[in-house]
């Protein structure tokens, strides 16, 4: 007994050294912090519950039967973030590079199989070479493995994966159907064939930082949700995150008290909108000014920024908001965007939370770069995630909402259960200048009648009315009371029940 | 009296004439341009008429446009604010002819003292003191000399030809006024082709300190005290106090009654000002007379309890003064800080935009005023003044106004456009200012390369350390009421954290107390009250009894903390992952590429830099048209432009490079 005892104590001791003294120092000399550091971070002091701390890997060949550190290059387990369950895996770039082996594969599935039972999200901290190559095929089942439970658990429970070290190859896919990706700048990459490879087969010279850093997926590929500049920051910022997110599919968001009231007014947003039609403004200053304290966690802010999406509170009950940003390309749908916007839609209506959307949409972006490039299919994506959707649906028309792009972003038609209009909005086929030189052409030579034209369409049909007078718009609100307004509806669609038809699933055109 | 008046400006003083008026219930009429339409002045007022287009020169400067808004208005008189048409005597003329009183001096005061020559030999007649000066052709440095003697030491040796500093020479003695005579000859001939030079008192270490006057139509004047404006940047004044630190009883009499002997000499009926330059030897010399009301006139009326827009209008309506000289009080202390929308840290470039945040701090009577022309979510536009608010503190005591002052400028909220709000507040911060120690060339030795944040170190670390402490503590404990929690498991905030500030690591204990919090620091023990609400700019409390404001802004990891001119990032974590956080490289800031790319597809409208050209941050480099929109870019830092890449007209791809830099 004493000496099981005295093996257990040096067993851990073993453990939580990892890779050893030299390789902590190499990983903080990196500026990266270890597994357990990590772990530390992000969740509540002392409540993070190890598993599997004695498991070892099973590869002789190689040399690998001498290598043997208990954990495998994993630290598993479960924790509380704010006291709400979490469970959490962090690759340990000291142990074998934090190379995945069959048995740290399986480390990570069982606490995903339990996340799954229990219902609580998965939080995966990826720091690793890529597969154990010493272990061959063993090491690509692993991977699988993993893979299956991220789309078991899609839709189910929160998946939040944070890169912290390299991620290369077949190892980008299990962050790739998680849903977010949080990276950390200078210290992290994802691709799928490194630097050498792509210059071995297109001869393009690039560093791993441009092919896949931070900055690239979070500006270039939108495949990073957020970049921050350091482990701690990133860490911080992941609890903040799961702070706005229910434990899985089955339950409400969750609810932090406020003191900021409901009926709170905000004179300045009557004036947020320029006189000038084709004047933009800053779509996150009404966002920024509606949720409760001024508290929004944008996502993927520096990526297709034509459209604003994150998380906020209403009277403390987390919302989903996505927002045309008419300062970027006059806040137009394009490619980009469109995906950007429609996989945060689909997240929100998968895990029950309201969606608020404000719109100032001109339209598509035209062009042969969109139109080559499938937009038709992608702007459909988003179409397709709104009218999918059954949680609770506010939306907002600030200015512009023309053409095909106004049916798109939640109408009524959409089944959106509260549309309202602020008196700048222009809900029409398009803007009254395009829609005269069409309706009108033969006079196109003709500027006076054209001004006269283009000033009876602009009185007709550039305001919130026509779309009142059908019930698309259930009223034309004041810019000042939007948060107010927002709030009741959201009050009252709080028991909203809304399914669709029974099927295995849709076929969202991907 | 009259019963309703035009306003022929705009800003806040519009605002604040509507204010008085209001208050002597009088109507008012606003003009305003195209560019104003939602501007405050004509919210406030009871009617308002447009009068054209943005540019002054179609607005707030044609004559004809404001006469036919007063007279379809029905307005009796127009008050002119300063600026614009105030010292226009062509206007006064227009509207004297029309039948309208123009509320400020007769014409005729205006023209004798709108020209300097003219005005300076008016002074003279009325034995005000003049620079002395000797303006015609001097011979021989032996001449030179003798009228230097005249004049007394030092004197200022200038080529005629010459502007600025160029060609200047100062003389303490005969010798150096020799030598300063030849060489100053010879550089004026090689540079200006024009060997002339002239000889005038050399004025050390000179402070502006001008005199308000207040005359009526009944042959009464008085002067209402100094104001001393020597706080200047580029010759444009941004502080205003009154009194001058500077001056004794003695020398405020003599300059009050030469200021109104030369008002009596033009027989002016209204509010003046008379400025003077003051040596450091307290003597006196007379600059000129501006025949207006002045941007700085509220220290004045602070100090006496007068309202001189009042008086200018009962004057003008042919009212007596009701007061005589030894009638006039001069009361405390009252300071002046011109708020302008302008960027201290970017070389004082103006700022335009959207007022995303507009919280002026509260008025207090006597103790704090604020003259605003702007409103929360209102536009600062290009067209006009960057002066959007003055903000004006009254004290007992010299001492008094600048603390009221200081809490004051930490309480003012701007957001959406830059302000010299930091500045101003180092500047009350500033030894030399706060001890009355300056001139008029303060601000050029004391920021010879401008303003930076790190020039204002904060002299209480501690406060900061506190209130960051509190901030976070507070944003714990509010993380931790979410629901949801596993039961039995909930997360408990622990009192024990560490405040990183400038690197340094400060070991923290908060625990909460009713109304705040209690934290020790350092062996110290410091109560925080505070009502501060989640988001909220301002936190404003107590700490030991004593009262603080601070701006606060939360920006990831960081607290970003605004008090008195010094602006820190401030970190609260536990102590383990401080100790992790050190473990973190340090950054450097990103590398501002060499390239502006285009950020979205669209046509090239313009570009306004050229190659060679020196560009400074936050300057227009090109326009491209997107969507129908203008989209404006704008440099992210000073450079040099090294290349063009495109061309107006040019149709760009998104990322396409449109200028290179050095």
């Amino acid at each position: 007994m004493h000496d099981i005892i005295r093996q257990l104590d040096e067993k851990r001791a073993a453990a939580r050294l990892g890779g050893g003294e030299q390789r902590i120092e190499a990983q903080h000399a990196k500026g990266k912090l270890t597994a357990r550091e990590r772990i530390e971070l992000l969740l509540d002091p002392d409540s993070f519950e190890e598993w599997d701390m004695f498991v070892e890997h099973r590869c002789a060949d190689f040399g690998m039967g001498e290598q043997k550190v208990p954990g495998d290059g994993v630290v598993t387990g479960y924790g509380t973030v704010n006291g709400r369950l979490v469970f959490v895996f962090s690759q340990d770039f000291t142990v074998f590079g934090g190379a995945l082996s069959e048995a740290h594969a399986e480390k990570i599935c069982k606490i995903m199989d339990h996340a799954l039972k229990t219902g609580a999200p998965v939080i995966g901290l990826n720091d690793s070479g890529g597969a154990r190559i010493q272990e061959g095929v063993a090491s690509l089942g692993g991977y699988a493995d993993v893979f299956q439970r991220n789309v078991l658990a899609s839709g189910v429970i929160p998946q939040i994966s944070v890169i912290m070290g390299p991620c290369a190859g077949g190892a980008v896919y299990s962050p790739a159907m998680t849903d977010f990706i949080v990276m950390v700048k200078d210290t992290s990459y994802m691709f799928v064939t490194g630097p050498e490879v792509v210059k071995t087969v297109t001869h393009e010279e690039v560093t791993a930082e441009e092919l896949g850093g931070a900055v690239t997926h979070s500006t270039r590929s939108g495949v990073a949700d957020r970049a921050f500049d350091n482990d701690v920051e990133a860490l911080v910022m992941v609890r903040r995150l799961v702070n706005f997110l229910p434990p899985n599919n089955r339950e409400k968001p969750p609810v932090r008290p406020t003191t900021d009231g409901a009926d709170r007014l905000d004179y300045s947003l009557d004036t947020l909108v320029p006189d000038n039609p084709n004047s933009a403004y800053d779509i996150k200053e009404l966002v920024f000014k509606v949720v409760d304290d001024t508290d929004f966690l944008e996502l993927a802010p520096d990526y297709a920024r034509n459209i604003v999406i994150g998380f906020g509170r209403m009277e403390g009950a987390t919302v989903g908001i996505v927002a045309n940003q008419p300062l970027v390309l006059a806040g137009c749908l394009d490619i980009r965007s469109s995906i950007k916007a429609a996989r945060f839609v689909r997240f929100c209506d998968a895990f029950n939370i309201p969606l608020i959307t404000f719109v100032d949409v001109p339209g598509f972006m035209p062009g042969t770069a969109q139109e080559y490039g499938g937009i038709i299919k992608h702007g459909a994506k988003l179409l397709y995630a709104y009218a999918e959707a059954t949680v609770p649906k506010v939306t907002v028309i600030t200015r512009k909402a023309y053409g095909g792009a106004y049916d798109v972003m939640s109408s009524k038609h959409l089944r959106g259960d509260v549309n309202f209009a602020w008196p700048s909005a222009e809900i029409a086929v398009m803007g009254p200048k395009g829609a005269v030189e069409i309706i009108f052409r033969k006079d196109l030579a003709d500027p006076h009648k054209i001004a006269a034209r283009t000033e009876e369409y602009r009185r007709k049909f550039a305001n919130p009315f026509v779309a009142g007078s059908r019930g698309f718009i259930d009223d034309v609100i004041m810019p000042h009371e939007t948060r107010k307004r927002i709030c009741r509806s959201l009050a009252m669609l709080r028991e909203k029940k809304l399914d669709n038809p029974w099927r295995k699933h849709g076929n969202i055109p991907l | 009296m009259f019963k309703r008046i035009l306003i022929a400006n705009r800003g806040e003083i519009a605002c604040r004439v509507i204010r008085t008026a209001r208050q002597m219930g009088i109507e008012t009429v606003a003009v305003y341009s195209e560019a104003d339409r939602a501007a405050r002045h004509v919210a406030l007022a009871d009617r308002a008429v447009p009068i054209g287009p943005p540019p002054s020169a179609s607005s707030y400067l044609a004559m004809d446009r404001i006469l036919r808004a007063a007279q379809d208005s029905g307005a009796e008189a127009v008050h002119p604010g300063y600026g614009f048409l105030s010292e226009n005597a062509a206007f006064c003329d227009l509207l004297e002819k029309n039948g309208i009183v123009f509320i400020g001096p007769k014409a005729g005061s205006i023209r004798a003292l709108g020209d300097k020559i003219a005005s300076k030999k008016l002074a003279l007649a009325a034995n005000v003191n003049t620079i002395p000066g000797y303006t015609d052709v001097i011979e021989s440095a032996g001449q030179a000399v003798e009228i230097a003697r005249g004049i007394g030491y030092p004197v200022m040796i200038k080529a005629s030809a010459g502007g600025g500093g160029k060609g200047l020479r100062v003389a303490w003695n005969d010798d150096e006024c020799r030598e300063g005579f030849q060489s100053c000859r010879n550089e004026a001939t090689a540079a200006f082709g024009d060997d002339r030079v002239f000889i005038e008192k050399f004025i050390v270490e000179p402070r502006h300190i001008e005199i308000q006057v207040l005359g009526d139509a009944h042959g009464s004047c008085l002067y209402l005290w100094e104001r001393e404006c020597s706080i200047q940047r580029r010759h444009q004044k941004v502080i205003e106090e009154a009194p001058s630190p500077f001056l004794d009883a003695r020398t405020r009499r003599a300059m009050g009654e030469q200021a109104v002997a030369l008002a009596r000499a033009v027989d002016y009926q209204s509010a003046g000002t008379v400025e003077f330059v003051v040596g450091a030897d307290a003597r006196f010399y007379f600059l000129e007379m501006n025949t207006r009301l002045q941007v700085e006139h509220p220290v004045t009326e602070m100090i006496t309890g007068l309202d001189l827009v009042e008086q200018m209008i009962r004057v003008a309506a042919g009212e007596r003064l009701a007061y005589a000289q030894e009638d006039l009080r001069l009361d405390g202390w009252a300071i002046e800080c011109r708020i302008n929308a302008e960027d201290p840290f970017r070389g004082f470039l103006p700022s335009i935009g959207r007022l995303v945040k507009y919280m002026p701090p509260a008025e207090l009577p006597g103790m704090v005023r604020v003259d605003t022309g702007v409103y929360e979510g209102g536009e600062i536009s290009m067209h006009y003044d960057s002066m959007i608010a003055k903000l004006v503190a009254h004290g007992a005591t010299r001492d008094q106004a600048i603390a009221r002052m200081r809490e004051a400028l930490n309480a003012f909220v701007i957001r959406g456009v830059s302000t010299n709000i930091p500045f101003q507040a180092a500047l009350m911060q500033h030894p030399r200012f706060v001890a009355g120690r300056f001139n008029t060339g303060f601000i050029a030795e004391e920021y010879p390369h401008g303003f930076r944040s790190e020039d204002v170190p904060h002299d209480d670390p501690a406060l900061l350390v506190c209130v960051a402490a509190v901030l976070h503590r507070r944003y714990m404990d509010r993380a931790a009421g979410i629901n949801g929690q596993l039961r039995g498991h909930e997360r408990r905030v622990g009192p024990d954290w560490v405040v990183i500030l400038d690197g340094a690591h400060h070991p923290v204990t908060v625990s909460n107390i009713a109304g705040g919090q209690h934290v020790a620091y350092r062996g110290e023990a410091y109560t925080v009250l505070s009502d501060w609400a989640f988001g909220h700019p301002l936190f404003r409390g107590t700490v030991n009894g004593r009262e603080i404001c601070l701006q606060v802004e939360r920006r990831n990891l960081v607290y970003r903390l605004f008090h008195r001119g010094t602006q820190v990032d401030v970190m609260v974590l536990t102590a383990r992952a401080a100790e992790l956080h050190a473990l973190m490289p340090r950054k450097p800031p990103p590398d501002l590429s060499r390239f502006l790319l285009s950020p979205m597809p669209g046509l090239l409208r313009e570009v306004t830099v050229a190659a060679g050209q020196q560009v400074r941050a936050g300057e227009k480099l090109a326009v491209i048209e997107a969507m129908k929109m203008e989209n404006v870019l704008r440099a992210e830092s000073d450079a040099v432009v090294k290349q063009l890449l495109a061309k107006a007209g040019d149709s760009l791809a998104v990322d396409q490079p449109i200028v290179e830099f050095r």
